[in-house]
């Protein structure tokens, strides 16, 4: 299913409860949409640049049985951003539900 | 080369060395990550392989993302050169004091041209002075944050412009051809330092790119 654009949202909802690294991350992502969002992996990566640039995320090195690994987690004002998306989201859907149940 | 380099090497394509060198070991960790858990769900290592690698997906539009994160050779080369005023200006008190008195004395110059009516010759000494001024200037004037550093940008075009508007006249339409192919690699600077902004933090904004 083609989510362009709704990438950033869910990597931060992925991060809402606990820091992760890119791997987990991308697993999160497509077990709690039962596959559905099954989206290239290597995208995945300029995203959370993009994120960390823009200050919704930070990242720190840290080492996972044995293998170094790049952990993010979200900052404050990803928080934010994350919450307004929902919002944002929620009433989107509820639109086009309304409009689609319509038709 | 394994599958991994060779999607590696079209994904870290025109990036800058550190850039590649972050890209390379995200995607290593990842790609090792994926091999490790479709082997430990029965398949060989060759198929780990594969699926591990078509998992990322196109190199070629993963390399075009990472282009509009992170810095590029170019962007790189542009942090690394960009400050030549900068350095010039600085590297000797003496050479610093002459660089700030030549467009000082053009500029005093001009003004006393105007008043005897040589206004050729001195509007000459202003376009020189003032081009001089902002050039050698600039890096002992304030301008340390992003709000300071936007301003600063757009009086800078304004007196880019008013320049070649007194250099030139009613001719700057003229030799507009003359004008771009003189100020292309100005106008080049100023686009990758823009591009630069986004990808950099504030916090670790070198001077020029307030600039």
């Amino acid at each position: 299913m083609n989510f362009k654009g709704t990438l950033p949202t869910l990597i931060l909802e992925a991060l809402r409860h606990e820091p992760s690294h890119g791997y987990r991350i991308a697993q999160q992502i497509k077990e709690r949409s039962r596959g559905v969002l099954d989206f290239k992996e290597g995208t995945l990566y300029p995203a959370l640049h993009k994120l960390e640039n823009e200050g919704m995320v930070k990242s720190y090195a840290s080492v996972e049985e044995g293998r170094p690994r790049r952990y993010y987690r979200i900052t404050e004002s990803g928080r934010r951003v994350l919450s307004k998306d929902r919002a944002q989201w929620r009433e989107m859907s509820q639109a086009v539900t309304v409009i689609l149940g319509e038709a | 080369m394994t599958r991994l380099d060779g999607w590696l090497q079209q994904a870290t394509r025109r990036l800058s060395k550190d850039s590649a060198t972050q890209v390379r070991a995200e995607i290593q960790e990842h790609y090792e990550s994926a091999r490790q858990t479709a082997m430990s769900g029965g398949a060989t290592a060759d198929e780990a392989d594969r699926d591990a690698v078509a998992t990322l997906g196109d190199a070629r539009t993963a390399n075009c993302q990472y282009r509009s994160v992170l810095l590029t050779a170019a962007e790189a080369r542009v942090l690394r050169e960009g400050n030549w005023e900068v350095r010039a200006v600085c590297s000797r008190t003496w050479v610093k004091w002459v660089l700030l008195a030549i467009p000082l004395a053009a500029l005093f110059t001009a003004v006393g041209l105007f008043s005897t009516g040589s206004l050729a010759v001195a509007r000459v000494l202003v376009v020189m002075g003032g081009g001089m001024a902002f050039l050698f200037g600039t890096p002992f004037l304030p301008v340390y944050t992003p709000s300071r550093a936007r301003v600063f940008r757009v009086v800078k075009w304004v007196v880019v412009v008013a320049m070649v508007l007194l250099a030139f006249g009613h001719d700057a339409l003229k030799y507009s051809w003359l004008l771009v192919s003189c100020l292309w690699p100005m106008f080049w600077v100023e686009w990758t330092r823009a591009s630069i902004r986004r990808k950099l933090r504030v916090t670790e904004w070198p001077k020029q790119l307030y600039l």
